[in-house]
């Protein structure tokens, strides 16, 4: 099949999915009870019928509801995500300020999480039922079994409360205003803690899935066939099974981009890293209904258009397999 | 292993994070924190604490309360009252400009009190709709004329009731979208410097204030801090130097006490005199009959609620007004001490008898959200008390829109609230207690539906009494019967703990606060 | 079905996981038993560290004992975890069966809802369910389930789509059978392994993620769940490391011990043993 033909139909699905998210959040969102004006009234400790109505009227809550659709999805589709109820901002620039720190703790995450897993599951196979690989496969399911707040709450207690080595809270140390590299080195400091609680957890995937599939692949004809010809076994499993064993770890990338995107939440709210995780809690608490929607409709982009590149990226590492179903 | 906190900052002490932040920390610059950015910097738009903090340094008020909560002189440097108590005429500071160098005068006091705020501010509203007309006589007089006697009237002209604002830059516009609600224009110590989102406000120095010497330092950091865990290592560290009320957990008190660089200090909020209380839907049973709340008083162990939840802070409320405040008065109030088994027979005699199961009555109790902190501790602890005396409570959690909905529509039981009284009960108490302010959908009214008439006649006689010593008798009047009708569940003062690093010098100067703003505070250098 | 217990009992771990998790079902259903006064009771001053009189494991923030906290915290977890599970499993087989045997519409549309959830950041979406719903039991129940059902789905579709075409069914359907007799007695049963295995997994990864919820304050609070007991002590935590240490272990403990079963399980019921 046409690659631009296939990339063409998926982008019109996220187009329609999009929508879709929209008028499902879009209405979801009004079942509750209160809106962002009676949260502002109840939160002021003095409120009146003025105060309220008055701003009903400012965010166009005193409309009905149909009426209200139908001017967000018209500004949405000219790109306008519209106002931030609690922060009178653009929810657009509310979102992309905080999107670059998601997205490097993301990066820093599936990276580590991703070079981690590969050895440590390429180790455990090299042989399978050895203590190393036990020891490997034990890991792994730790990992898994841990809530990541708590995990990361540990790694404060460890490393904060009792060893005072590293930084707990935030994206860099506060009133210091580093410039260039001293800037870079500061962040990176911060985001040991929070980086590694969310690549501990995927790390552990990674090492399971790789550790499965080199045992797989290792079974196959045609490294029987490398193996026959007399190829030396290091060339053999890094050549042979390594790489042919990695390529459904890139779909599986694809398929955790949603979760990383939106799983930051519990990791950001521990660590208080100012990211779209702490903002998505934020905006669900104050019913900041903008907001919200607006980062479930950017999430949604991202994520399919993460999905697509990795799918792309299959099908140029393994020529066989053809884009679309 | 459980390490106590000199050994960890003794740990801490050569270690390179921490000694960045004291670095940081350096300099005539004073760093506070926010919980959250606010949503605006237009004060009579937004009167959140975040704001008043904030804006309690750009912008001023005509009077300050000193600690006996007597007016002084502010950018009013003085004001005269006609005997029958009607109206009111201030004298301006003359020479004070704007930050953007525009001369302050009359107009825009009488463009803040009559327009804007009363337009905006729901807690300014309360006190200018008592007025007739508001009028510049001459460019720096303004007098206030009064539709009836109202003597917290000088009271209700405090910051946080009534901050000036500047008529040139807001006179015609549409306040909402008024860009420089982002910018804010005032005539006090500091100007708005820099709002770095995500991260800080920063205010500066305002270098043309008209109070001669003052402000004492260079500049105001404001830095985001969202978790209270997260506020408490800023303050340990010396990342900030001040954290203000509810910042920080009353759990880590004692740590945070025990450090030597840190001040703990109570005083600075007695002008909010703010009450920790329950509500109760009075227009449902058995809430409705006085000896049931009367009962409940008995099941409550508030020692234990001050010791025990809030680590020590605060103390029992007694009274609808604060011990702190003027008006109160110890000798006329019933008090309920524990004793759930007087609250069980009382129970019994009102006929709310044990069924089976050993439960009298079964019913919810909604939280206020507060992220699992003091008042949700509080409600669980009242959920066991209540157990004990065969009361069965259901708690609801909830966050902001559901709590501020269903209890401005009168859809719950009890639920726990706090109010502040600001400095008068006319200002801050009788709104939850008059029968006129029950008014469906709005929340913080009086949501509980008490009515009396004898409370709404004595409020509105004790408001417009121009002998103070008959305004005593009225408000001590309404005590003896708010407090033996128990009109609420008065649980504890919360009496907020202000912490500051010990270079900080002067940080509140009266009742109100850091409300009034850091113009007087000063660093040393040593620290 | 000896031959599969022989199989699933042969691995160690296996056995570790059920002889932990039947301990904590004892815990839990004991729990009532053990401390009549339930988990609520004060009992002594906040912040007392373990060991101190009557509180083995300390008391919290509230001056509650914590190891009555830890044992009813196990019957949240459990109740959630399993009660999610199950209605996940249960819409999930359903339209999974309906989509993988009829095809067509039914199946694109399956198909398109999935996406769905794999695009939405499902955290989000479920703390939207919860708040709005309001925190209780049932909700996290509901809100778990919703957004965890897919997976079951799309196992459950894919053994349809491939057993639809097996003789056995093929020869149900010429003598007539309905095909409602078809999907459930001829190949649920047959389906059931793959669905079991997924299942055993997300009962796991639901406790984890009611855990989640209720530290944000988003569980039920009238009961202690380990989840809460953490979120309350995020404060407490610099000043007393039990309160969150513990609720933490018993979590991982838990889930540990249902993903090694479901490990058994997969190995014992997986597809290359099966054949």
């Amino acid at each position: 099949m046409n690659r631009l033909a296939y990339i063409a139909r998926r982008l019109l699905r996220t187009v329609l999915v999009t929508v879709a998210v929209v008028l499902v959040s879009f209405f979801l969102i009004r079942l509750a009870p209160g809106d962002a004006a009676t949260v502002m009234a109840g939160q002021s400790g003095y409120a009146d019928e003025t105060f309220i109505s008055s701003l009903r009227a400012e965010y166009g809550l005193d409309k009905p509801l149909p009426v209200q659709l139908w001017k967000y999805v018209t500004a949405v589709a000219r790109g306008d995500l519209g106002m931030s109820y609690e922060r009178r901002q653009p929810v657009l620039d509310v979102i992309v300020a905080r999107l670059p720190n998601t997205l490097l703790l993301d990066a820093f995450a599936l990276v580590v999480a991703m070079a981690g897993g590969i050895v440590l599951g390429a180790l455990a196979a090299r042989r399978p039922g050895s203590a190393g690989d036990a020891g490997v496969t034990v890991l792994a399911m730790l990992f898994y079994a841990v809530p990541q707040f708590w995990l990361g709450m540990m790694a404060v207690l460890v490393f904060s409360v009792w060893l005072a080595v590293l930084p707990p809270f935030g994206i860099e140390t506060m009133g210091a205003d580093y410039t260039g590299l001293a800037r870079v080195a500061d962040v990176a400091r911060h985001m040991i803690l929070p980086g590694m609680t969310l690549a501990l957890y995927y790390m552990a995937s990674y090492a399971r899935l790789t550790r499965t599939q080199m045992i797989e692949v290792a079974d196959q004809e045609f490294v029987k066939t490398a193996r026959a010809k007399g190829i030396a076994e290091r060339q053999v499993a890094r050549r042979h099974i390594l790489r042919n064993a990695l390529t459904p770890l890139v779909t599986y990338a694809g398929l955790q981009a949603s979760i990383l995107v939106g799983g930051t939440v519990l990791v950001e709210n521990v660590f208080s890293w100012p990211g779209v995780g702490t903002l998505a809690y934020e905006a669900v608490t104050a019913r900041d209904n903008p907001l919200l929607l607006g980062i479930f409709i950017v999430t949604a982009i991202l994520v399919s258009l993460f999905n697509l590149a990795t799918d792309i990226a299959y099908s140029i590492a393994d020529p066989r397999v053809e884009l679309g179903r | 292993m459980r390490l106590d906190r000199r050994s960890v900052l003794g740990g801490a002490a050569s270690v390179p994070f921490l000694a960045l932040h004291a670095a940081a920390a350096r300099g005539n610059v004073l760093n506070a924190m926010m919980p959250a950015e606010p949503g605006t910097l237009c004060y009579p738009l937004l009167n959140t604490r975040t704001v008043q903090q904030i804006c309690g340094n750009i912008q001023e008020s005509l009077l300050l309360l000193d600690w006996n909560f007597k007016p002084q002189p502010n950018l009013a440097r003085s004001f005269t009252v006609t005997p029958d108590g009607l109206v009111y005429v201030f004298h301006l500071e003359p020479d004070v400009r704007w930050h953007d160098g525009a001369p302050f005068t009359a107009r825009d006091v009488v463009f803040s009190c009559d327009k804007m705020l009363r337009q905006l501010n729901p807690r300014s509203r309360n006190a200018f709709n008592n007025c007739e007309s508001i009028r510049a006589l001459d460019g720096l007089t303004v007098e206030f004329r009064l539709k009836q006697p109202f003597n917290a009237f000088l009271l209700s002209l405090m910051a946080s009731n009534a901050p000036i604002m500047p008529a040139h830059i807001y006179e015609g516009s549409d306040f909402r979208t008024n860009p420089h609600n982002f910018r804010p224009i005032g005539t006090g110590p500091f100007k708005f410097a820099r709002w770095e989102r995500g991260q800080y406000i920063r205010l500066t120095r305002n270098p043309d204030y008209w109070r001669k010497g003052y402000p004492r330092i260079d500049d105001i950091y404001f830095r985001v801090c969202p978790t209270p865990e997260q506020r408490m290592v800023a303050l340990e560290t010396g990342a900030v130097d001040i954290a203000l009320a509810d910042d920080i957990d009353t759990v880590v008190s004692k740590r945070l006490r025990a450090n030597p660089n840190i001040v703990a200090s109570t005083h600075g909020y007695e002008g909010v005199g703010e009450i920790q209380v329950f509500e109760m839907n009075q227009r449902r049973w058995p809430f409705s009959d006085r000896r049931f709340r009367q009962a409940f008083m008995h099941a409550l162990d508030r020692d234990f609620i001050v010791n025990a939840i809030n680590f020590g802070q605060g103390k029992v409320a007694t009274s609808p007004i604060p011990s702190s405040a003027p008006y109160y008065d110890p000798r006329v109030l019933t008090r309920y001490d524990y004793n759930p088994a007087k609250a069980r027979a009382m129970l019994d005699e009102m006929g709310l008898k044990k069924k089976l199961g050993g439960v009298r009555h079964r019913f919810g109790f909604l939280m206020i959200p507060d992220g699992g902190g003091v008042q949700t501790r509080g409600a669980q602890y009242v959920r066991q008390a209540a157990s004990e005396v065969g009361l069965d409570i259901e708690l609801q959690s909830s966050d902001w829109a559901t709590f501020a909905h269903r209890t401005g529509n009168w859809d719950f039981d009890m639920d726990n609230n706090s109010y502040g009284e600001y400095g008068d009960p006319a200002i801050g108490t009788s709104r939850f207690f008059v029968s006129a302010n029950i008014r469906k959908g709005v929340p913080q009214s009086n949501i509980q539906g008490y009515r009396n008439a004898e409370v709404d006649d004595l409020f509105a006689k004790a408001s417009t009494a121009i002998d103070p010593k008959e305004a005593q008798a009225h408000y001590s009047r309404l005590q003896q019967i708010l407090t033996r009708d128990v009109a609420m569940l008065w649980v504890f003062e919360r009496d907020p703990m202000l912490y500051y690093n010990k270079r900080v010098h002067d940080l509140v100067s009266g009742p109100n606060g850091p409300t009034d703003g850091f113009g007087r505070t000063w660093l040393s250098r040593e620290a | 079905m000896k031959e599969f217990l022989s199989r699933l009992l042969v691995r160690p771990q296996t056995l570790i996981g059920l002889a932990v998790f039947a301990a904590i079902v004892v815990v839990a259903l004991g729990a009532p038993l053990l401390f009549p006064k339930g988990p609520f009771t004060i009992v002594g001053m906040p912040l007392l560290a373990p060991g101190s009189p009557g509180l083995p494991a300390g008391s919290d923030v509230l001056g509650r004992s914590m190891l009555v906290g830890l044992a009813y915290g196990a019957r949240v977890s459990l109740l959630v975890g399993i009660s999610s599970t199950c209605c996940a499993v249960g819409i999930g087989v359903l339209l999974g069966a309906v989509a993988g045997y009829y095809g067509g519409v039914v199946d694109d549309l399956l198909m398109r809802f999935t996406e769905f959830f794999q695009i939405i950041p499902a955290f989000v979406l479920l703390m939207v369910l919860v708040a709005f719903l309001q925190p209780s039991l049932f909700s996290e129940v509901i809100g778990i389930a919703l957004i965890t059902w897919p997976q079951v789905a799309r196992v459950a579709r894919g053994e349809f789509l491939v057993l639809r075409s097996r003789e056995f069914v093929q020869a149900a359907q010429l003598l007539g059978e309905s095909d409602l007799r078809i999907i459930f007695r001829q190949i649920l049963p047959n389906a059931l392994p793959p669905i079991v295995v997924v299942g055993s997994m997300m009962v796991g990864s639901a406790i984890l993620t009611e855990s989640a919820l209720a530290f944000l304050g988003l569980g039920d609070p009238g009961l202690m769940s380990w989840g809460s007991m953490i979120g309350a002590s995020r404060s407490a935590m610099w000043v007393a490391w039990w309160t969150t240490v513990l609720p933490g272990l018993a979590i991982m403990v838990t889930v540990l011990a249902l993903n090694f079963i479901g490990d058994g399980l997969n190995e014992a019921l997986g597809p290359r043993r099966r054949q």
